[in-house]
């Protein structure tokens, strides 16, 4: 049921970024705030070693303690977030680091201050950014992605899912607003799901949950990660575009 | 042609709450009383910024194409063809102006909110690469209320999809003019409609990411009330002008004769 996947994702227990920055990469440096307005503790930019190379990892942090969730905004990015996120991306960009995103976000910040500072030019940079990358990059949803944050985290080479994780367009609550008193779940109209994304092409890889997930992870990441290397920047770029092109263009 | 005299010659203004006659609405559809603009059509908007009848119509446009079946949408969709006249909630063409040749996109707010969906990004798109390929500036008129729910993670998809267009048209060295009018929210906001070299909005045009009402809701704030506004954004730096509906077609005259 969709609930109780939505229940287990938005759980204090859920793998967190942190957990899987903190297992995956050593000498981890964090970068602070967006050179411009402050820092965003809802995400976290910085690079460490994996596989042997320095790696730039972005990790939307939800909090598991009452005190982190609302120190983080529950996970919701502000502009200042995405801005730190793309000084981030200059600097894979420059270094040729591969860029790992890991997703457990609500939608977007929404008060008043997210919408006084940009947010929409932050998540449009955030998108453009991630779309020229000249190495590659890999999203994972460990939990849930929606709207115009997660697409801009999630505009990848690779996208890996937990098998209980999911991606939307709005929140499901949102969405089943629209949908009014069906008896079908929503997940029966509108594909969400990992398994359900794999099968239309958006995911590809879903990662099994279970006591090793972390392993499986980093092993999903290495294998991918492997074969993006051996790749020109132009074919990681086009790769991408021609990707989500084949994904949106209109059949008949 | 306009498809609202079905509702009478008059209508009240939604903000002076005084009842116009059609008339008096005039071609630009603002209220003689209060100033109020009534939100144009695709038709409307082509017509202000197009001299004479020069507006051609891209060719094979995408058309109606339906991924998921989401319980009542079909209807829905029929329901803005019938209202509108139009297949979907985007129009492009080829445009003549002040002597200046250009492509002209436009959003259709009457046309379930200008929502971003398979066929207005497809559409899109389209518009952009003939301004690639023909080497014309493109001007948008954009009004959407975001990625349409209903056809879901493809909506969203739609987003990175146009602004990689968009971008290569920009790295072409062409012109890119978008018009935000009411309103601009959400996808569309957090995608291309902040690309272009110069960003325009209509006064009184609403333009901003999360709507108010899950703002309110989810912040528990009381909103300002001047929010998400065109004289907000403008203030805050992020538009170069605010331009009052009268004197829009100048001001793009002017913009295309400088480029
Ligand atoms: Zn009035």
């Amino acid at each position: 049921m969709l609930k109780d996947q939505l229940k287990q994702i938005r759980s204090s227990k859920r793998l967190s970024a942190a957990t899987v920055i903190t297992a995956l990469t050593t000498d981890f440096f964090a970068l602070h705030g967006d050179g411009y307005q402050g820092d965003d503790p809802a995400v976290t930019v910085g690079f460490g070693r994996f596989m042997r190379q320095t790696v730039l990892m972005i990790g939307v942090n939800r909090g598991a303690t009452i005190q982190q969730r609302l120190a983080y905004h529950f996970g919701a990015v502000s502009p200042a977030g995405y801005r730190k996120v793309n000084r981030g991306l200059k600097q894979a960009a420059k270094f040729h680091w591969p860029v790992i995103s890991l997703i457990n976000m609500p939608g977007a910040a929404a008060d008043v201050a997210a919408e006084r500072t940009g947010q929409s030019q932050a998540i449009a940079a955030t998108i453009r950014q991630m779309g020229q990358l000249p190495v590659p990059n890999i999203a994972v949803f460990l939990g849930e992605g929606q709207s115009g944050g997660a697409l801009a985290l999630a505009n990848c080479n690779r996208i890996l899912m937990l098998g209980n994780s999911l991606y939307s367009v709005a929140s499901p609550e949102a969405v089943q607003a629209i949908l009014k008193n069906r008896r079908q779940e929503l997940t029966a109209y509108l594909p969400m799901t990992a398994p359900q994304l794999l099968k239309l092409g958006l995911a590809d890889q879903v990662i099994t949950e279970d006591q090793h997930t972390v392993q499986r992870l980093q092993r999903a990441l290495t294998t991918q990660l492997t074969e993006l290397q051996t790749w020109s920047p132009a074919k990681l770029k086009q790769q991408r575009q021609a990707k989500y092109l084949a994904l949106v263009a209109p059949s008949d | 042609m306009s498809h609202f005299p079905k509702k009478g010659l008059w209508q009240q203004c939604p903000r002076c709450h005084r009842h116009v006659h059609r008339l008096e609405w005039g071609q630009l559809r603002i209220c003689p009383y209060c100033g109020y603009y009534l939100r144009l059509t695709a038709k409307q908007r082509i017509q202000q910024l197009t001299t004479g009848n020069d507006f051609i119509r891209l060719p094979k446009l995408a058309e109606h194409t339906v991924p998921f079946t989401f319980p009542g949408y079909q209807q829905k969709l029929a329901q803005a063809r019938e209202k509108t006249g139009l297949k979907e909630a985007f129009v492009a063409g080829q445009a003549q102006l002040a002597g200046a040749t250009f492509i002209l996109g436009v959003m259709d707010s009457h046309f379930m909110m200008g929502t971003l969906n398979i066929v207005v990004g497809a559409r899109l798109r389209q518009a952009i690469e003939t301004a690639k390929q023909r080497k014309l500036p493109l001007i948008l008129v954009i009004a959407s209320g975001g990625a349409r729910m209903q056809e879901g993670i493809l909506s969203l998809l739609q987003m990175n999809t146009v602004l990689a267009a968009y971008d290569a048209l920009n790295a072409a060295g062409l012109f890119t003019l978008n018009i935000l009018t009411d309103p601009t929210m959400g996808g569309v906001s957090a995608s291309f409609a902040f690309a272009a070299d110069i960003v325009l909005a209509e006064a009184g045009a609403t333009i901003g990411f999360a709507g108010k009402r899950v703002i309110e809701a989810t912040s528990h704030e009381v909103l300002p009330t001047d929010f998400q506004t065109a004289d907000s954004l403008y203030r805050q730096g992020q538009l170069d002008a605010v331009v009052q509906r009268s004197n829009l077609t100048a001001v793009v005259s002017q913009l295309l004769r400088l480029h």
